[in-house]
């Protein structure tokens, strides 16, 4: 029997009594009640309803892969997981309506959960080969399942977390609330304090740090050891002076519900060592980095330090070989994927920014203001270890100055700086996109016109161009220049619909590899065998589509998932369907890291290259449906752009 | 109509020879003998009548769902009305709803016994009170097929207080059961929806019998022997 048959075969028997009597049932709970008619009767049918009394196992672990979809039909069940090490015993409940054990079948593999009856129990029993044969063809089945999976996601990175975590030894999230990890009776003194005093009691009690706070313990100001050098160094005579002389005002504050990783975010990009604790304008507690990163080898702080003060290339050289152990680290304390990538780029930002200021140091100041652009990942902010360098320079130029002559004199620096970025591991681009190409060294007006060509005039070329050139930011220099470059790009690309045609049909040509029988495509020989891109055959599909959409509607943004987020917020794209591309793109990027991870560690070059068979089943279930989810983007470009 | 009719119904009309060689192809009935209860096929069956009278009311529906294993099997459920031309409207049609025109559309009587039996095959009969429910099917069968019934049926009314002897559920009607385990009924008095309920208190009785140690059929109609024993014992004492 045909698929088709097989379901317009079930549309007949649902009019039997019990078969229609038990979909009625189950459309009081989702995802059933929005399933189809043909769909649900299709389930129904092919379910057999067991008993099962109080206290009996359902399905167990030591069961083998599971075989059946279960449906509470009547009673309750309790899920109870084997505590891992050091775990408590998770224990959650199942009842009317709700469905288990959706990750293990979907791993096709045994349940990690013992399902017993907590009272007695009546459970619908879906046989596997229908419930896959039903998630292919029903999509709110599959969405469902799907959702299911975003636990599951969870658990993959939990996964994660654990194996590296075992490689490290330290163990605790960056997830972790502020309120967790901060002194709790920070050390505090008025402002009148004097200098002396205050310098007292902060060697008495071995704190780094002074809040100064009024009668509100609302914070005015921060005095730290580093201020306390300060004031050595410039020769101060008087210790007696109120401190508030020499703190530094108005200190950065958190609330304590912001996690540990914003702390790490913000001590890296701000350059300080202590963030103050405030709730509803309340000083409750201090946090330095020292509280932050006492568990951890790689300090993520510090490390942003060495680098924007390396004294020479050499220097920044060995500092690079610590981002990868931080990415490790970063891993091992549950960073997701779009932190990870979010953070090597803002430490190859460091990296980019230092290497300039060196460069400049040795060359001498051109005299010329200018600013560093980046592009493709780099600008969308989603650089993984795996990465070359696209780049290149706007300079500011009068309409009495002579463009040419400037780029003359910038093009030595930048040159140089795109050769010092290739020592330190950012490779040359095979294309050359890089600043110390003349071509990419233009001034602001130079640009808007190499950008205007390339929208008018839609060659392949330029349709390749505008897939790196338009996910711009700038990461040294004035940035005004860029912001005027940014907006003269959307309204160019709004009033264009040609062009956005043409970036549609561009952005359909990666297809997500996926065959027609539900497994991968992969590379048929040569030393690619059996494997597939997860850059460009998995992310570039996202990324392609967010970067149409969001040029299409006015959006600045350059990371993909902050332009899906503002596409949500603009009703452009469905908030559902926007989680769904999150969780997708997220799972492909986490795989891509891991594999670079582990591609490192075993002294490979860097690929994005992973053949699929080599993922544990629940891994290349997970891979698959992301991809599916890449497929739907495709799908809803294609409706949206007529293709 | 006459009142020879009117008891027996129409006289039979000659079967066709496709419906004798039918019946010369149905399976024999199952004896209560060493098979194990789990692997056994049941067919839980109710059916929905004129009235209450065996000797002179008739069939007007059946519904079976299909019991093996511990499991009720969803996609095997029959259904069937059976065609009744000179339906009298009596007060059991605001307990069954079978409207006459319902009942008048169905399928012709000898086609729906025989698939009903065909159906059902090598099985052994589970309704609540069954021995109203075989009185009903063998008189039907009787009459329309010329067929002698010869299938086992227990009685899930006499199941029920026997394995479960601590429930008190008053009087003991199908309601009561439904009601003491909390079952869902989709659609009371419905032939199809009152198998199934009853299928499903089945279902638990069949659980108790296994935690009891009653592996066979033989071994469960020995134990019903002497249960019965017991009631009457208790009801002379």
């Amino acid at each position: 029997m045909t698929r088709e048959q097989a379901f317009a075969e079930a549309g007949r028997t649902a009019v039997q009594q019990n078969i229609h009597g038990t979909m009625e049932f189950l459309r009081k709970y989702p995802p059933f009640a929005q399933m189809l008619d043909n769909h649900l009767s299709y389930l129904v049918e092919r379910c057999v309803l067991q008993f099962y009394c109080a206290g009996e196992t359902i399905l167990a672990p030591a069961d083998g892969p599971v075989q059946h979809f279960y449906i509470v039909k009547q009673g309750l069940v309790r899920g109870e997981r084997a505590p891992a090490d050091g775990e408590q015993q998770h224990t959650f409940e199942i009842s009317g309506g709700e469905c288990f054990p959706l990750a293990a079948l979907l791993g096709e593999r045994a349940t990690r959960t013992r399902h017993l009856a907590s009272e007695d129990t009546f459970c619908l029993q879906l046989p596997r080969e229908a419930f896959v044969r039903l998630f292919a063809e029903c999509t709110v089945f599959r969405d469902f399942a799907l959702r299911g999976v975003s636990s599951l996601l969870d658990h993959v990175n939990q996964q994660a977390q654990r194996d590296a975590v075992a490689h490290l030894g330290a163990s605790y999230s960056l997830d972790t609330p502020l309120a967790e990890l901060m002194a709790r009776t920070p050390v505090t003194c008025a402002s009148d304090t004097p200098l002396q005093a205050a310098v007292k009691t902060m060697h008495e009690q071995h704190v780094g740090s002074m809040l100064i706070t009024d009668d509100a313990q609302r914070p005015l100001g921060i005095f730290t050891l580093r201020d306390l050098r300060r004031v050595v160094a410039d020769g101060l005579a008087d210790f007696q002076q109120p401190i508030s002389q020499w703190m530094t005002p108005q200190p950065f504050a958190l609330p304590s519900s912001a996690s540990a990783f914003d702390a790490a975010m913000a001590m890296t990009e701000r350059h300080i060592a202590h963030i103050a604790v405030v709730d509803q304008q309340r000083l409750v507690g201090v946090l330095s980095e020292r509280d932050l990163f006492s568990l951890q080898r790689v300090d993520l702080v510090h490390l942003a330090r060495a680098i924007r003060h390396a004294a020479s290339f050499s220097a920044l050289q060995s500092l690079r070989g610590d981002i990868q152990r931080l990415v490790d680290s970063m891993l091992a304390h549950g960073a997701s994927s779009v932190q990870v990538t979010h953070l090597i780029t803002l430490l190859n930002d460091h990296s980019v920014a230092r290497v300039i200021e060196l460069v400049i140091a040795e060359l001498g100041d051109p005299g010329i203001a200018f600013t560093w652009l980046v592009f493709g990942s780099e600008g969308r902010c989603e650089q993984t270890l795996h990465t070359d360098q696209d780049n290149g320079m706007l300079f500011s130029c009068d309409a009495t100055d002579d463009s040419e002559a400037l780029r003359q004199r910038l093009l030595p620096i930048a040159q140089r700086i795109n050769q010092e970025l290739d020592h330190l591991g950012f490779t040359l681009c095979k294309g050359n996109i890089m600043a110390g190409n003349p071509e990419l060294c233009l001034s602001e007006h130079e640009w808007q016109q190499r950008f205007a060509r390339m929208i008018s005039s839609a060659t392949p070329e330029n349709l390749l161009g505008s897939s790196i050139y338009f996910d711009l930011r700038s990461v040294y220099g004035p940035t005004i220049g860029v912001e005027r470059l940014q907006q003269f790009l959307l309204s160019h690309i709004q009033s264009n619909t040609l062009f956005q045609r043409m970036l549609a049909e561009n952005a359909l040509r990666q297809r997500p590899p996926l065959g027609l029988f539900r497994d991968f495509v992969v590379a048929k020989s040569g030393a690619e065998k059996h494997t597939l891109d997860l850059k460009v055959q998995g992310l570039t599909p996202f990324v392609d589509a967010a970067r149409l959409l969001a040029l299409a509607n006015q959006i600045a943004v350059s990371s993909t998932l902050a332009r899906f987020a503002a596409l949500v917020e603009r009703g452009v794209v469905d908030s559902k369907d926007a989680d769904a591309f999150e969780e997708a793109y997220n799972f492909i990027q986490l795989t891509r890291l891991q594999l670079h991870q582990r591609q490192s560690r075993e002294g490979r070059p860097l690929s994005n290259r992973i053949d699929p068979d080599a993922l544990n089943p629940l891994d290349r279930r997970i891979l698959r449906e992301s991809f599916r989810q890449a497929q739907r983007l495709q799908a809803s470009l294609a409706l949206r752009y007529k293709l | 109509m006459s009142i020879w009719q009117r008891w027996f119904g129409k006289p039979t009309e000659p079967l066709s020879s496709e419906l004798l060689a039918r019946l010369r192809e149905l399976p024999p009935a199952v004896p209560l003998g060493a098979q194990a209860l789990h692997a056994q096929r049941f067919i839980v069956m109710d059916q929905e009548t004129t009235g209450l009278n065996p000797q002179r009311d008739k069939v007007l529906s059946i519904g079976a769902v299909l019991l093996q294993h511990g499991q009720i099997i969803m996609g095997e459920q029959f259904e069937a009305t059976l065609r009744r031309e000179q339906n009298v409207l009596n007060p059991s049609v605001l307990i069954h709803g079978i409207a006459p025109s319902a009942a008048a559309a169905g399928t012709p009587p000898a086609q729906a016994l025989l698939s009903f039996m065909e159906w059902a095959g090598a099985c052994v009969f589970l309704a609540f009170h069954a021995p109203f429910d075989q009185r009903m099917l063998a008189r039907a069968l009787k009459n329309q097929l010329n067929m002698q019934l010869r299938h086992v049926f227990l009685d899930v009314a006499e199941l029920a207080p026997m394995l479960c002897p601590e429930a008190n559920v008053g009087r003991g009607g199908l309601d009561d059961w439904v009601k003491h385990f909390k079952l869902q009924v989709l659609v009371r008095h419905s032939a199809a929806a009152d198998a199934q309920v009853t299928a499903e208190l089945a279902l638990i009785l069949l659980k108790k019998a296994e935690q009891q140690g009653i592996a066979t059929l033989a071994e469960l109609n020995q134990r019903l022997h002497a249960w019965r024993r017991l009631q009457r014992s208790r009801q002379h004492a």
